[in-house]
């Protein structure tokens, strides 16, 4: 691969880029594909990537449900894995599946890449029955090429047993946080509130997220990249504080010390996605009762609840080259939106669901595996808050791998007393600014 | 024997000793690993299980016959296509060894800098002509690249030109022998040293393949283990339990490696016809 993308690509990327900002209106010109989605005669085949555990069961229930479309799941390794490069090999050989699981986060790459399939006509009544900021995730200039399917609300992961014990309450605002972390640093030598994790790109982009100002976005046919921004370098300082302070432990999350930590109670707390409830559960099974989840805590002044989503999530994209996208269309929003799918996924571990409306699903009211673990806590309803407090206006850059390596090094730089966070986040800053450069994109930089 | 704890030999004794526990500590690691919960896993020594459960852990593995089927599919991938590989290396060492013909070198050194391609650069291009070829998907689509060994032809025809002596090849010629029988009866036996070392070094190389594997391969059934394995471990992350399935895939596939190395090692005979013609 070449330093610069083809021709073909750069176009893409400047019309996605045209479009975010201005609106270019309809126009799809793709060839309608075979509508015989409701001949149970001659039924369709589709293809489905994913590497979700147990989708199969969502799958079959899509094929009982509907005699015209016959879906075949593969199951192949997550994306980051190797899953994305295979998926982008299949698309150039002509031979990729008509759905596939992709990454919020990859989406951009995946579009620039010219691998996804314009879905608009097939799609445009369907926006209503997912969260908006999910929704849009698929959307690039007013195009649909990806159905939403999960997310990673963030909320604060809490030993609620430890916290009473001390006289201590869920932090509402990042000012609580750093009291509360000061006295469990009094209380117990051992114990912390939380691990900064400088390993994870994902966690303290979300961070960002919840902080206020976005990252990247277009301007005209350029890229707008304002990762040093002031509300960032406000979030950075807040946690170089902490740092310095040494009120939180510096060890990688989701490390084999963290696991152990969060069993001996050596780490109190955790700013997690939603999924996460299973990673405590799973780990540190001893614990359970003990645990409770409070939103995220909030900044002093912020207007209304703010929160963020862990990395994205991921959806069900619709891969250039389906002979059938408006029956691949019809899968990948039944598998996203219908209860019985939702419901299966959920208790497979899939994130949370990007449906709207979730009366409909039965596990997120009560759930007898999950909720005693958490004493008995409705913890779905701290998430689903936050799911509605995401910001809309985040997107991501067709460069998300490098984004993640960069941030990860500047940041694990910074913890080691290397420059500080702010600092980490400016030089991530300049590393996305040369970095879409070399892809032939046009950038504009700004506060 | 007075001099037998010299302060060099010491020293020599340690280092190797050191590097004994550098190359088996994880080995050990992981195979007290897999007798562990996932719980256990993260909150106890690494070299000490307190709750052994390895009965349950083999039967939560075997118990949906996934794995197994993985162990057997990376048996018959490394299998298959080591023995298929050995085979064609043979042959051609042989007759670029034996048999003066145009281009030989040139031939000799195109193989040569086949050696210095990795495997996983090519896995993408052969991806490619596989699907135009429709075998992508399919069991051939793993086997078939994995027959093909550079180094393999490369040490078949540098063994074949030291240990094939010329005048034993036109001894049988005089005697009648045709040229396959003179290679099968005569050039394979001589070979053998050489040909254990290419099918070990395949068998390894096949075994251990992830890329080719995971680009042609998008069912579950057709997997080797390695990338089995890769595909439980990227589930811990939403449902933990598969720690301890993937820990202990991991030691059963690490042991039965070492069983099936350990059993082929005894063909590795010094060579037959050493100093046998001419003395």
């Amino acid at each position: 691969m070449g330093p610069k993308i083809p021709r073909a690509a750069r176009l893409v990327a400047a019309v996605v880029a045209m479009g975010l900002a201005a609106a270019c209106g309809g126009g799809s010109s793709a060839p309608a594909g075979t509508a015989a989605s409701g001949d149970p005669a001659q039924p369709v085949t589709l293809t489905f990537w994913s590497w979700v555990p147990d989708i199969q069961k969502a799958v079959d229930a899509f094929n009982t449900a509907h005699p015209g479309i016959k879906v075949k799941l593969e199951t192949i390794t997550p994306g980051p894995d190797g899953g994305y490069a295979k998926m982008l090999a299949a698309v150039k050989a002509g031979n990729a599946p008509d759905v596939a699981q992709v990454g919020y986060d990859s989406l951009p790459s995946f579009l620039v890449n010219g691998a996804l399939q314009d879905v608009t006509q097939y799609a445009k009544d369907d926006a209503a029955k997912f969260v908006d900021w999910q929704w849009q995730t698929g959307v690039f200039g007013d195009k649909v090429y990806a159905i939403p399917q999960a997310s990673g609300p963030m909320g604060f992961y809490y030993r609620k047993d430890l916290f009473t014990k001390w006289g201590l309450e869920a932090p509402k605002t990042w000012d609580d946080f750093a009291a509360a972390a000061a006295t469990i640093r009094k209380k117990d030598k051992s114990a912390y509130i939380s691990t900064f994790a400088a390993n994870q790109a994902p966690w303290m982009i979300s961070l960002a997220q919840q902080a206020g100002q976005q990252w990247f976005r277009t301007e005209g046919d350029a890229w707008k990249v304002t990762i040093d921004n002031p509300d960032t370098r406000k979030m950075a300082a807040y946690w170089q504080k902490m740092l310095d302070d040494k009120l939180v432990k510096t060890e990688a999350d989701m490390s084999n010390a963290w696991y152990k930590d969060l069993q001996t109670g050596s780490i109190v707390g955790w700013i997690g996605g939603s999924w996460g409830d299973a990673i405590i559960r799973g780990n540190a099974p001893g614990t359970s009762g003990k645990w409770a989840v409070a939103p995220m805590p909030q900044w002093a002044g912020a207007a209304q609840f703010t929160s963020a989503s862990w990395g994205g999530g991921s959806a069900s994209a619709i891969l250039k080259g389906t002979k059938n996208p408006g029956p691949a269309t019809d899968f990948a929003v039944w598998l996203n939106s219908a209860p019985e799918s939702v419901n299966t996924l959920l208790s497979a571990g899939y994130g949370w669901p990007s449906v709207k409306d979730t009366s409909q699903i039965t596990n997120l009211q009560k759930d007898d595996t999950v909720f005693p673990f958490y004493g008995g806590q409705n913890i779905w309803e701290v998430f689903k808050q936050a799911d509605a407090a995401v910001a809309t206006d985040w997107r991501w850059p067709p460069v998300s791998d490098a984004l993640y390596s960069s941030l990860t090094d500047n940041a694990k730089a910074a913890v080691q007393g290397d420059g500080t966070l702010t600092d980490a986040f400016a030089k991530t800053q300049q590393a996305m600014v040369d970095q879409l450069k070399a892809k032939g994109l046009n950038v504009v930089t700004g506060g | 024997m007075v001099n037998r704890w010299r302060p060099a030999t010491v020293v020599v004794m340690a280092l190797l000793l050191a590097a004994a526990v550098y190359f088996l500590l994880p080995v050990v690691w992981v195979l007290v690993a897999a007798t562990k919960s996932t719980a256990d896993l993260f909150g106890t020594f690494g070299l000490w299980s307190p709750h052994p459960q390895l009965g349950a852990n083999l039967g939560r593995l075997f118990g949906d016959g996934l794995f197994g089927r993985w162990i057997l599919n990376s048996f018959l991938y490394a299998g298959a296509g080591a023995l298929a590989a050995t085979v064609l290396s043979a042959g051609a060492g042989y007759a670029m060894a034996k048999f003066p013909f145009r281009g030989r070198e040139a031939l000799f050194n195109l193989v040569l800098a086949g050696v210095l391609v990795p495997s996983t650069v090519l896995a993408l291009p052969t991806y490619l002509i596989f699907s135009q070829a429709g075998l992508t998907g399919s069991f051939w689509s793993v086997l078939l690249p994995s027959v093909v060994s550079p180094f393999g032809v490369y040490l078949a025809r540098i063994h074949a030109n030291a240990a094939i002596p010329d005048a034993l090849l036109e001894s049988a010629r005089l005697d009648g022998a045709g040229e396959y029988r003179i290679f099968f009866s005569i050039g394979l036996k001589i070979m053998s040293p050489a040909l254990v070392t290419i099918f070990l070094f395949q068998f390894i190389g096949i075994w251990n393949n992830y890329f080719l594997p995971l680009v042609m391969l998008s069912d579950q059934n057709l997997y080797p283990v390695t990338l089995g394995l890769a595909l439980w471990n990227s589930q811990t992350f939403r449902n933990p339990a598969y720690f301890e399935l993937t820990v202990t895939g991991a030691a059963v596939s690490a042991l039965l490696l070492v069983i099936t190395m350990a059993s082929l090692q005894r063909f590795w005979r010094a060579g037959l016809t050493a100093g046998s013609v001419k003395g």
